[in-house]
């Protein structure tokens, strides 16, 4: 697995200066946004076309060398990471936007494109891209399809999952496919489905048919102050028995308000426990019909300081606050661990609540935001990594937030996928079998494991060969269906 | 004829080996009508909701449980399933929804069939019992099988006579354009207004017709029952090479000219010839069988592999 | 992020490169808004990642050498710090982290040719008005040049304007008097654009403002401390601190560079006898846009109608956050209608000496500045900051769509002195 003869084979495609092997030019790349992971990579290809990708991976699957496709290294969960004596290969150059229909509706995109970009390209004719992650500004549409990334306003519109028509790939042993069509229908398996989400493991998206929707004619913004979170997750069981189903349910607690307010100054209600803010949006007159609704839901929940949103500024304010929050807790404090868990909205109160009592258990701080419309929590624990000890503790914490997550019939992980942070809760969701076959699956699309080695899988069965080999033969191995060199 | 009424049976059938073909309510017989030397496997023996919460939008049902058994108990908490699975008051069963991965009219403004799966549990081609996804909302890869609103939201149908619009030069009929709105009944009618401003007319329909209407659509009424029904995604700007080839048959384009579903009396390697002439891919859902899938095929390197994973020992057959 | 920067063996501010660091999360929002990242699509080439080399120098997993090129590529635009939503304090890890790398670099002859050349010619009026008229005559030889010296030639203007007669003393205000101030006279601007000074201070009298130009004020040091020279640059904020009154309403300067620096005296005399002086003298800083904006303005006579561009120069939007208040002025203007520009946090690529060190890049950044603006359709361009009209002129040239480029106080100027604009 010596990565240098394929090194040298990479010289071959890249030019002096994309193909980058100096300590200098790599260290930036050796961690993504979860810092406590880092691997230094043998060498980063900075490509320029689709063509380069799919050489780049074949001469990796030749060399049986890893790779890992980085796009804006945003990942939460260390998907982006680089593995050991791997290459990454980056799309960043790649942000051709190739088609834009804009009476299909569809955007035909380079995986390097940032996903707010689609949006802007697409403004003038009055559409726009739906899935909004928080970093929207940054992150790539390739990371988007590789975690099906959600946002905000995916409680209406669905995830990345539900926009994307038709993908190019290259799979990780060379092969291009086509999966998908520009038709929002398919027929036969959904491959479409299969890739987005898969984590990289299936190989790298070189273009991606996106799905446009027109603007909402109109918003209306609300934001509810609560003296409790609890109060809070409440009302967001209240807005949904309403049958109302608003474009976004969003709720933040003091500490992340207190973060918020420090970084982009919201302006959200004084002195609250939490925030709840819940956006209508759609053609006017159902808008002006669902508040008269809403209205009377909030007023019951025991909001303390019910406010709308006065004008498109004023909302954009309100919402920079909410997709400033990860971030802006670093302000609060030098580290923290971003956890990303989902319960059943029914018991979001009682996990709020449980969340509390481990942190006062453990003495650790949890700023929570969240989405809430659809359960997806994201408690941040709040620790000083130069204490001794308080990133194990952290960590245990976080553990014990996602056991409870699995315990209320929930799941590891809404958007931020398994990555390198959570492999080792898969088996705790899933039985042995369904890991085995989802394992077999990796097997059949990547025969040597290339493609983000190490990633989703616990250790072990997925550490490369050497790993593998010390725990025996895969049962597909034995099999005779997969081999390794 | 295997008929089990139990997972073990089923996985047992599963082992015993032959090459199958899985059968909920046979409404598709294109798709479950078996071929010769493969045994049927009927599962509407594995039928039953096996849990339901209102609260969470959420049921479990077994894959050999009637579409229309699971609508009538989402009725009574004033829910539904917004994708119209087609054929739904003919038999047909959760399971050959799913697996023929067919949604009707609804699915334009709430998604497919595919987007309201949160989880399924299986027998794979080696008799094992497998699950993927989970019953929450947001999922590893799957979304959310919940919905709302049938008490609270009414609907609202225009119908509208145009000429053929955009289509085929060679089409000399006229084509009916149906809009049907759901939502808050008080801003439904300025809703609707604008709609037919839009459009430049069209007529309510309301009450037993409304409902007729739709259901006639969801379960292909108007095809006749001895011509083949094929299920054509398109987009609008492909319609028009849809009407070019087919003079003779019928055509209903459905979620904004997402899907085409074409009634032939054509036979099925022509309407085969057809599509992959234009570039489109086709499903069959009334016909004889052996022809489910009918124009170009996109993905088979990956669907190949897919398959070797879940049926390395190809027991269950396509039809 | 953590890290294992020993703190006290990195010299004085070791604390504060530190604080940015920890703050840094790693996010990437910084990114989109990164001049060299948006322009090179490497994440060497951006904010996080050069905070990730800086720190991994400072913590000795890198060389300083390893680091530099990235580190040199740095802009120091602060559109960075605008955007963070963590507050990472970018200059402060920055600028003494290129103090502290000075020394140590090996920097090819031209390159440190040129720079020399810069900083011993920018900061002094007299020294850049020879060194353009004899600049002017290499211009032939231009191609012969290695590239840095080329570009900085390339910026200087074909004719320089006449040297305007000395600025007085002081300048009364018109009416009754409301403030008094005291302005900054600037360096290179005095040789490039000495119309711009007294455009501020008509502009400031006809406001009813007494200017006031302190004897013995000189370079505002923000040159050196951006490129890591501390020292030269407490030599010449020492003389400002002696120079000023403290007995104005402010201390006023049209040229935004010159206000980021001194509103950073506090931070360059940190633990210096002149602390606290320092700090003072930098809380009665303001932009000449600022300071007009607070005071109120009259409106201009209705003149002819014209669409401008306004461009956000780095040192006034980012390093000063003032960004409303130039554009509050100038829609006091009958007539003139705002025009934003897409991608408006981007530097336009002059940022100092930048243009000398990263002449290809420079270019490339103001290229799309360039498109950027014509993209809007406006007739002029408005700016508050000398280097950014050079660049912007230079580069809509280089496009062949050249258009007139006006300082902020030039336009409004014009405006009240009923001048077509
Ligand atoms: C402050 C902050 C807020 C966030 N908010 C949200 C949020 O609201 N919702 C959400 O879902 N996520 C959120 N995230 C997480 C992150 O932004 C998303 O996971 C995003 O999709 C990652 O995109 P990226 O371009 O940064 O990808 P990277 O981090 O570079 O890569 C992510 C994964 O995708 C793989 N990959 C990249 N490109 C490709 C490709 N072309 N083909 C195949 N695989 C590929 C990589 O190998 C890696 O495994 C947030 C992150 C931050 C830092
Ligand atoms: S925005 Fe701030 S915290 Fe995020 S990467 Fe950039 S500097 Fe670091
Ligand atoms: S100061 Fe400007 S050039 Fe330097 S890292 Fe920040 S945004 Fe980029």
């Amino acid at each position: 697995m010596n990565p240098h003869p394929l090194i040298e084979s990479l010289a071959g495609i890249y030019p002096e200066g994309r193909l980058l092997i100096h300590p200098g030019e790599l260290a930036s790349f050796e961690s993504d946004g979860l810092t406590s992971y880092r691997t230094r990579p043998a060498a980063v290809v900075i490509a320029e076309t689709q063509g380069e990708v799919i050489e780049t991976v074949t001469l990796c699957h030749q060399h049986g060398v890893p790779f890992v496709a980085r796009g804006s290294g945003t990942s939460l969960s260390g998907g982006s990471v680089p593995v050991k004596d791997g290459i990454v290969i980056a799309l960043n150059r790649l942000t051709r936007i190739v088609r834009l229909d804009l009476t299909e509706r569809i955007a035909v995109v380079e995986p390097g494109v940032i996903n707010l970009d689609v949006s802007k390209a697409s403004a003038a004719s009055g559409l726009y891209y739906a899935p909004d992650p928080s970093s929207q500004q940054i992150c790539t549409i390739g990371g988007n399809v590789a975690f099906n990334s959600g946002g905000a306003h995916c409680l209406k519109y669905g995830m990345t999952s539900n926009h994307v028509l038709a993908l190019k790939a290259v799979l990780p042993d060379g092969e291009v496919v086509q999966l998908g069509s520009e038709s929002v229908e398919g027929v036969g398996p959904d491959l479409v489905g299969l890739f987005v989400g898969s984590e990289g493991l299936f190989g790298i998206a070189l273009e991606i048919t996106l799905r446009l929707l027109p603007r909402p004619e109109q918003y209306q913004t609300v934001l509810a102050a609560y003296h409790s979170l609890e109060a809070a997750g409440n009302a967001v069981a209240s807005v949904v028995a309403s049958g109302l189903l608003p474009g976004a349910i969003e709720i933040m607690d003091r500490l992340a308000i207190q973060a918020a307010e420090a970084a982009v100054h919201p302006n959200y209600p004084k002195g609250a426990e939490a925030v709840l803010i819940v956006e209508l949006e759609g053609e006017a007159e159902q808008v002006a019909e669902e508040y008269k609704r809403l209205e009377v839901v909030i007023r019951d929940s025991g909001a303390y300081e019910v406010r709308l949103a006065q004008d498109e500024a004023d909302r954009q304010r309100i919402w920079k606050g909410r997709k400033s929050a990860f971030s802006a807790v670093g302000r609060l404090s030098p580290d923290f661990i971003v956890q990303d868990g989902v319960v059943p909205r029914s018991r979001l109160g009682e996990t709020l609540a449980e969340i509390k009592r481990l942190s006062q258990q453990y003495n650790i701080r949890v700023a929570n935001v969240f989405h809430a419309g659809d359960g997806n929590l994201h408690p941040l624990i709040l620790y000083d990594g130069r204490e001794a000890g308080a990133h194990e503790r952290a960590e245990k914490l976080a553990g014990e937030i996602i056991r409870l997550c699995i315990r209320l019939g929930g799941s590891i992980t809404g958007e931020h996928g398994v990555g390198l942070e959570k492999r080792g809760y898969l088996p705790e969701m899933y039985g042995e079998a369904d890991v085995d076959l989802m394992w077999k699956l990796r097997c059949a699309m990547d025969p040597k494991q290339i493609a983000n080695r190490g990633k989703m899988f616990p250790s072990g069965a997925s550490d490369g060969p050497q790993a593998a080999r010390a725990t025996g033969l895969h049962p597909l191995e034995r099999e005779g269906i997969i081999s390794r060199e | 004829m295997l008929r089990p009424t139990t997972i073990e049976d089923l996985q047992a059938a599963v082992r015993e080996g032959g090459r199958l073909l899985p059968r909920g309510g046979g409404t598709k017989p294109a798709l479950s009508t078996p071929t010769e030397g493969v045994t049927p496997l009927d599962l509407s023996g594995l039928s039953g909701v096996l849990e339901y919460n209102p609260g969470e939008f959420t049921f479990t049902a077994l894959a050999g449980t009637r579409v229309a058994e699971v609508q009538a108990l989402l009725d009574s908490h004033g829910q539904y399933l917004p994708f119209d699975p087609p054929l739904a008051d003919r038999g047909a069963t959760l399971g050959g929804t799913v697996a023929a991965g067919v949604s009707g009219p609804g699915r334009y403004r709430y998604g497919g069939v595919r987007d309201f799966i949160l989880g399924v549990r299986m027998v794979d081609g080696n008799g094992d019992v497998v699950y993927g996804g989970g019953k929450v909302v947001v999922q590893l890869h799957c979304a959310a099988l919940q919905e709302t609103m049938q008490a609270l939201y009414r609907v609202y149908t225009a119908r509208l006579d145009v000429d053929a619009l955009d289509l085929a030069p060679e089409t000399d009929g006229s084509a009916t354009l149906w809009v049907r709105l759901g939502g808050l009944p008080d801003a439904l009618p300025a809703r609707a207004e604008r709609i037919r401003a839009m459009l430049g007319g069209g007529d309510n329909v309301t009450g037993e017709r409304e409902a007729w209407l739709w259901r006639e659509a969801r379960d292909f009424a108007w095809a006749q029952p001895d011509w083949i029904l094929v299920k054509v995604p398109v987009t609008p700007k492909r319609i028009a090479s849809v009407e070019t080839l087919h003079a003779t048959s019928l055509r209903r384009y459905s979620a904004a000219g997402n899907v085409a579903w074409i009634a032939s009396p054509e036979s099925p390697q022509s309407l085969d010839g057809h599509l992959s002439s234009v570039g489109l891919s086709g499903l069959m859902l009334f016909g004889p069988p052996g022809h489910a899938r009918l124009g170009i095929r996109t993905g088979q390197a990956v669907e190949r592999r897919v398959k070797e994973v879940f049926d390395p020992q190809n027991r269950f057959s396509e039809t | 992020m953590q890290h294992t920067i020993p703190v006290d063996r990195v010299g004085p501010a070791g604390e504060e490169m530190a604080r940015a660091v920890e703050k840094c999360v790693h996010c990437g929002f910084c990114l989109p808004t990164c001049p060299t990242y948006v322009t090179l699509g490497q994440e060497m080439d951006s904010p996080r990642g050069r905070i990730f080399l800086m720190k991994s120098a400072l913590e000795g997993g890198l060389t300083v050498e390893d680091a530099l090129p990235f580190v040199d590529r740095c802009l120091g635009c602060m559109a960075c710090v605008t955007a963070c939503p963590s507050g990472v304090q970018y200059a402060e890890l920055l600028t003494p982290y290129r103090a502290r790398t000075e020394k140590s670099r090996p920097r090819s002859f031209t390159e440190r040719l040129a720079r020399t050349l810069a900083r011993e010619t920018l900061p002094y009026p007299g020294r850049l008005r020879l060194a353009a008229t004899t600049g002017r005559l290499a211009a032939p030889f231009r191609r012969f040049l290695p590239a840095s010296l080329s570009a900085m030639l390339s910026l200087l203007p074909d004719e320089l304007p006449p040297a305007t007669k000395p600025l007085p003393r002081t300048y009364p205000a018109e009416g009754q008097r409301r403030a008094r101030v005291a302005l900054l006279a600037g360096c290179a601007q005095q040789v490039l654009a000495p119309e711009i000074n007294w455009a501020t201070l008509r502009v400031l009298a006809r406001n009813g403002v007494e200017v006031v130009i302190p004897d013995g004020q000189g370079c505002c040091g923000s040159l050196m401390m951006h490129t890591g020279d501390g020292d030269g640059a407490r030599d010449l904020a020492r003389k400002n601190l002696r120079a000023f009154p403290k007995d104005v309403d402010a201390i006023v300067t049209n040229a935004a560079g010159c206000g980021s620096g001194m509103k950073e005296y506090g931070l360059l005399f940190k633990r210096q006898p002149e602390e606290a002086e320092g700090r003072a003298f930098a809380a009665r800083v303001r932009d000449v846009s600022e300071f007009l904006a607070e005071l109120g303005i009259e409106s201009p006579p209705v003149s002819a109608p014209i669409a401008v561009a306004y461009h956000d120069a780095c040192h006034l939007a980012h390093a000063q956050r003032v960004t409303e208040a130039p554009r509050q002025l100038l829609r006091r203007i009958p007539g003139l209608t705002l025009l934003e520009i897409s991608e408006g946090e981007l530097c336009c690529g002059s940022a100092g000496t930048y243009n000398i060190e990263q002449p290809a890049l420079a270019e490339a950044i103001g290229r799309r500045k360039a498109q950027n603006i014509l993209r809007t359709d406006a007739a002029m361009v408005v700016t508050g900051n000398i280097g950014c009209i050079v660049q912007i002129r230079a580069s809509l040239g280089r496009l062949n769509k050249p258009m007139p480029v006006l300082h902020t106080m030039e336009v409004l100027d014009r405006a009240y002195r009923g001048m077509e604009n």
